[in-house]
């Protein structure tokens, strides 16, 4: 399959400047510079490529947004991999931390950029060292900060340890916590393109987007968009988790049968068991079951499949799995992580994690899942960031495709709890009365 | 800088046609259709939009998700629906996510009535909940400060009031504590909110979480009427509602006038209305009888009173800044023309002469209020806001912030604004004339050298953008004011609309007592007296009366002992003169003493009358409560004592005072009540004020070079220079106001931590202040700002620790 991040990523060293520069490194940026702004810009256009965060908004348009002229322009990495299943970026960061230096370099040259951020989780701090000692390295070789490769280009490049929010990795909640401010995302209108950090026009991409800028550059934007298919052009890091054979992370050609990922390259479920259901792209893609297993991978085809590619983070679970457990940890996870900034996401986030464990506690009822259904409706779209819809959407896609299973949960949960048949209560439709204090934790 | 130009456009909303200033907010123009849109958060007058509440939403055609409208601005050929399914649903679902956690104890908050949760549940919510689940619970209520309380579980979280700390006030005090569903409004470091306009988060807060302690319970919304004012505790004349329940003000809020206050109150303003119902208040005439003084008949009081028929031509008289433009004009008149005396004042010590005051009145000369947002840049020279007029230090920050205003600040005491200035200018106590004079000779080449900070400010000047506004205070006192004139004119200031200078005299309604005439050399609208008959200045009173040329005073809502400079030779004119007239509604430490008669005075929401404020603005007080006890209307009193004088006066109404006052200034010309309205008048800005440029134009032409020039006073080894200022608690109102107690200051001297140092002064200490075997006891409070060689003592604040104690420029300082 063809690689282009992990080309060389399990060479010892390779974190080091020396390696990096014995395997081709930094030959891009001397390209890059001996090319005129716009004609890198049309490279990164011309590749398609994709923003690998999340939302999949394509870089060359995002870079093209800046306006030009006489200001203060910013690039900020977004390195705060909070996603749950995430953890591509950890490994580019920990094993080739000049890849993403040099890819941020070129971006800035494309964009006018004169200042330069990465926002690295806080839990990150293996990953921050390394990429400390990278940052001083280059800066030493002259790839970062005055004059650089005496091409008369300035960037200063600060690396800024998050303090442990996932909100933080939403980009205006990024933006907010890197200017010291709490980390609650911004009101969009006006884009970071336009207005972001410190007022100021910003370009904000992934690790691993900006990481790939070398390689269009060395390859050439119609090299690369040959690979993958038209409109997901490249190669995509998958990190695969939970019940398959061998967990990692992968580079894939977009557009592969997902199938292929979780079977060929993970091995499928270990116990040899069928896959019950699986997040195509971070815990807050809507769930596919074994019926979509051959749905190829790219960000159209899973769009079309009512789910998303996100993160590219692939979370399996089989059928010993119990889809209440799931929906519980990721309704809990993001009522924890939700900033509170908005009314649907704050409340509704708290409201279906107390309903799912309303179920755990034997108080609920099959209607308690239609409340569950119409408050993830409720959330959906509505809300200031995507936080909300991360919990409502995967959440929703649950109650509608294992209604069934959770019914019987109810059910037997009910009967665990004090042995009162269920019909009783759904006929009285006393759901109200019936209900008794939560505990609290 | 130009305001932003207004284009009108066409938008639909639900089928309407709409007209709408471009980029306006689509839930504002909305309302130009009847169209309500509900929302929490929004609140223009706090910047920019944070879609935090979502209530707002609408669907517009051509965008796929539905938009907030609080943050969408219209555009022309929009398309907007607002009752269609999606939008119903949204709204519903919102109202009914709010009400989750909200514990719907509508009958015992303070805001149920006049709630907007209620009101937004009742039209835009379906009326149920399913949430079965325990809500969440606080410990409640609390107090975020002595002022305000908090319930958090009643919070809706819609971030206006962290934002008024955040962005408005600039306190940097309320943040947002945790996080989702737990998170809850709090001060940063735990401790109270304690903040000049703190108060203003209660009136922002859309649903019962943050109540005011003083009017909690007091009231609900059914018991209550609103009655339009203005309150006159300081210069800045904020417009007020007083929310009144059978006839007592239990509460006052703001009444938006963007030329005065921009919707902002102070603490004072916005509590010290529980001053009016106190017993500590005057409400009965007094008369000192034995030595003492007793509550007495007004026939008896009035009697007294007359006696200053006996001490013609030897009368005194001071007004104090609440006096409205009426009395002002009855009181000059009942001196100049009953009593033969031209000695009356309405300043602070020796003040600003009318000459000069004539040539800056120039009606070219003139900057409004909302001048300060637009201008390019706002210089303040020996001000500080926070203290003289608070509510323009919101105005002077919001320009800065919002508008990127160039701030720059020239005084002897650092000023709250510090932090937002692009540049500062300290200089000695009383440095102002100095300064000046070097800016000036900055400017127009004149100087042989200047120092690097002064260049700088006078770059930014001159090269900053043509619109400066230079606000000014009354306490500079002529000589540097006398200079302010050549400044603008080298600044090309006259006649530039958005530009001019602002003063803020020291008095509430200094500006409108002074144009009534309450002045020893200027009658009423200025006008130089007739021969030369100009009176004694207050200094001059206390001295003439100290020396026995004065036999009897006429204090109109003022304690000298308290207000003016020189408390000893104000105590010792007191206990000379044979009869004091006084008119109040505290008993401070010079009244309690030396009063003869003290009539009862009015308080603010009681008054009838008409203020100026700093910028020229006519603006009227209206009765808002019938006057308690015996309280009668200060110009009643004053027109009875002026008709037992003998003076011809016709007033059964204090507007016929008025029109006689209109009629004897010659720039309100044709002014009525009916013109002034609910939201004032800009003199300067109608046609009559072509009188008062006149004047200017009479008075600007013999002006003198500034040769004269009084260098400030150097400090033996071992001194420090003395400044003094009054801070925004020191009023009898604040005293009296049993919730503002905690506020009161009491006397601390502001020093620089290096002169500290030598003086082996910590923070904290106390510290006796010497001056001429004069000593006053103060506690030390380090101030890195405040410049070495320098430091402030407050005065106004009552007793012998008052900086009114001290008289000349330089003192010792000791640890206890």
């Amino acid at each position: 399959m063809k690689t282009i991040l992990f080309d060389n990523i399990d060479e010892p060293g390779l974190n080091t400047l020396e390696v990096y520069e014995r395997r081709g490194g930094y030959q891009a940026l001397r390209k890059a510079l001996s090319m005129s702004r716009e004609d890198v810009l049309s490279e990164i256009m011309d590749s398609g490529i994709r923003g690998r965060g999340g939302a999949g908004f394509e870089m060359g348009r995002k870079v093209s947004f800046l306006p030009h002229g006489d200001m203060e322009k910013y690039l900020v990495c977004n390195a705060d991999e909070s996603e749950p299943g995430t953890f591509k970026d950890r490994e580019l960061m920990q094993k080739s931390p000049h890849m993403l230096i040099e890819g941020i370099v070129i971006a800035a040259y494309a964009g006018e950029i004169a200042r330069a951020f990465i926002y690295i989780r806080g839990e990150y701090q293996l990953q921050a060292d390394i990429l400390e000692a990278a940052i001083a390295e280059a800066q030493r070789a002259g790839y970062i900060g005055q004059d650089i490769l005496a091409s008369g280009m300035n960037l200063p490049l600060v690396l800024h340890r998050g303090a442990g929010a996932y909100i933080c990795g939403e980009e205006t909640g990024l933006l907010d916590s890197l200017e010291g401010k709490r980390g609650n995302p911004r009101l969009k209108p006006p884009f970071p393109a336009i207005e972001g950090l410190y007022h100021g026009p910003t370009l904000i991409n992934n690790v691993e987007t900006l990481s790939t800028v070398p390689a269009i550059l060395n390859m050439g934007a119609a090299e690369y968009a040959k690979i993958g298919t038209e409109s997901s052009t490249g190669t995509k890091l998958v990190s695969i988790s939970g019940d398959v054979k061998r967990p990692g992370n992968y580079e894939i050609e977009l557009g592969i049968p997902s199938r292929e990922i979780i079977y060929g390259l993970a091995g499928g479920p270990p116990s040899g068991k069928e896959v019950k259901f699986w997040f195509p792209g971070g815990s807050s893609s809507p769930v596919l079951t074994k019926d979509d297993l051959d749905v190829p991978y790219d960000f159209d085809s899973l769009a079309k499949a009512g789910t998303m590619l996100g993160s590219g983070a692939i979370i399996v679970a089989d059928e010993s799995r119990r889809v209440l457990d799931t929906a519980l940890k990721l309704a809990k996870f993001y009522a924890h992580e939700s900033c509170g900034k908005c009314v649907p996401c704050r409340e509704g986030t708290n409201w279906t994690h107390k309903m799912l464990q309303r179920i755990y506690t034997g108080e609920a009822t099959p209607m308690d899942l239609d409340i569950m259904a119409s408050v993830q409706e409720q959330i959906i779209g509505n809300c200031l960031c995507v936080l909300g819809d991360a919990m409502a959407m995967p959440i929703g896609s649950m109650v509608a495709k294992f209604r069934d299973e959770l019914e019987g949960e109810i059910e037997a949960a009910r009967e665990r709890a004090d042995g009162a048949p269920l019909e009783d209560v759904v006929a009285l439709g006393v759901a109200d009365e019936q209900a008794g204090p939560m505990p609290v934790h | 800088m130009p305001r932003p130009e207004q284009k009108t456009i066409q938008l639909t909303i639900d089928g309407r046609e709409v007209g709408a200033v471009e980029g306006a907010m689509l839930v504002d123009a909305a309302k130009q259709g009847d169209v309500e849109i509900p929302y929490f958060c929004y609140e223009p007058k706090l910047g920019n939009p944070v879609g935090a509440c979502r209530m707002c939403l609408v669907e517009i055609e051509g965008i796929p998700k539905l938009q907030t409208s609080c943050s969408t601005p219209v555009k022309d050929g929009m398309v907007v629906h607002t009752q269609t399914d999606r939008v119903r649903h949204a709204q519903n679902a919102v109202v009914e996510f709010l009400l989750i956690n909200h514990p719907l104890d509508c009958p015992v908050c303070d805001k149920g009535g006049e709630c907007p949760l209620q009101d937004i549940t009742f039209g835009w919510g379906l009326g149920r909940s399913r949430m079965i689940e325990p809500k969440r619970h606080f410990e409640k209520p609390l107090a975020l400060s002595p002022l305000v309380a908090i319930d958090r579980e009643r919070c809706i979280l819609c971030y206006r009031c962290v934002r008024f700390s955040q962005e408005v006030a600039e306190d940097y005090q309320l943040i947002f504590a945790e996080r989702g569903a737990e998170t809850y409004v709090a001060t940063h470091d735990g401790h109270p909110y304690v903040a000049p306009f703190s108060g203003n988060i209660i009136e922002l807060c859309p649903v019962g979480a943050l109540t005011s302690q003083p009017y909690r319970f007091r009231a609900r919304p059914w018991d209550i009427e609103g009655a339009g004012g203005i309150c006159t505790l300081c210069p800045a004349q904020c417009n007020v509602t007083f929310t009144v329940r059978d006839d007592r003000v239990l509460r006052v809020l703001a009444r938006d006038n963007a030329g005065v206050d921009d919707g902002w109150l102070c603490d004072k303003g916005r509590i010290a209305n529980q001053s009016i119902h106190v017993d500590e208040r005057i409400t009965k005439p007094m008369v000192r009888d034995g030595g003492e003084l007793r509550e007495v008949s007004w026939e008896r009081a009035l009697e007294t009173a007359a006696g200053l028929a006996r001490h013609q031509g030897r009368t005194g008289a001071l007004a104090g800044g609440q006096a409205t433009n009426e009395e002002g004009f009855l009181l000059q008149r009942l001196l100049r023309e009953g009593l033969d005396s031209a000695d009356i004042d309405s300043r602070v010590g020796r003040g600003v002469e009318a000459s000069t005051l004539r040539a800056l009145s120039a009606p070219a000369l003139q900057a409004s209020v909302p001048d300060l947002e637009f201008a390019h840049t706002v210089l303040l020279v020996g001000v500080e806001p926070l203290d003289d007029a608070p509510i323009l230090d919101l105005r002077i920050r919001k320009g800065v912030r919002r508008n990127g205003v160039k701030l720059a600040i020239a005084s002897a005491r650092p000023s709250a604004l510090d932090a937002n200035a692009a540049h500062i200018q300290r200089f000695a106590p009383g440095g102002e004339a100095g300064f000046l004079s070097d800016l000036i000779g900055a400017l127009d080449g004149s100087a042989t050298s200047t120092g690097q900070g002064l260049s700088t400010l006078a770059t930014l000047l001159r090269d900053g953008g043509e619109d400066v506004v230079i606000i000014w205070s009354e306490r500079m006192g002529n000589e540097a004011a006398g200079q302010l004139g050549r400044l603008a004119e080298l600044l090309g200031l006259p006649g530039r609309d958005g530009a001019g200078l602002l003063e803020i005299p020291c008095g509430a309604n200094g500006r409108g007592l002074r144009e009534a005439g309450v002045r020893p050399d200027s009658g009423a609208g200025l006008a130089p007296l007739p021969g030369a008959t100009n009176g004694r200045d207050a200094l001059g009173i206390a001295q003439a009366a100290a020396d026995g040329e004065l036999t009897a005073l006429y204090l109109l809502q003022t304690d000298p002992v308290r207000d003016q400079p020189d408390r000893a030779l104000w105590e010792r004119a007191l206990h000379s003169v044979a009869l004091v007239v006084a008119h109040a509604s505290v008993l401070t430490e010079g009244l309690r003493e030396h009063a003869t008669v003290i009539f009862p005075a009015e308080s603010h929401a009681e008054k009838e009358g008409t203020v100026v404020h700093p910028d020229g603005r006519v603006q009227r007080q209206r009765i808002a409560i019938a006057h308690p006890d015996e309280v009668r209307s200060g110009w009643a009193v004053l027109a009875e004592l002026a008709a037992r004088a003998g003076v011809d006066i016709d007033a059964r109404r204090s507007a016929d005072v008025f029109t006689e006052l209109a009629a004897a200034v010659p720039f309100y010309a044709g002014l009525t009540l009916e013109e002034i309205g609910g939201r004032g008048v800009r003199w300067p800005e109608r046609e009559a004020a072509g009188a008062a440029a006149a004047a200017a134009d009479a008075d600007a032409a013999p002006r003198t070079p500034n040769s004269h020039r009084s260098e400030p006073v150097l400090p033996n080894q071992g001194q420090l220079r003395l400044g003094t200022y009054r801070p925004i608690w020191a009023a009898p109102e604040c005293e009296i106001s049993p919730a503002l107690k905690f506020l009161i200051p009491e006397q601390q001297l502001e020093l620089a931590p290096q002169d500290a140092e030598w003086l082996g002064i910590g923070h904290g200490d106390e510290v006796t202040v010497t001056q001429n075997g004069t000593r006053i006891h103060a506690r030390a409070f380090l101030r890195s700002a405040v410049p070495a060689g320098s430091a402030f003592l407050a005065e106004g604040i009552g007793g012998e620790e008052s900086a009114n104690t001290l008289t000349e420029p330089l003192i010792e300082v000791r640890k206890v």
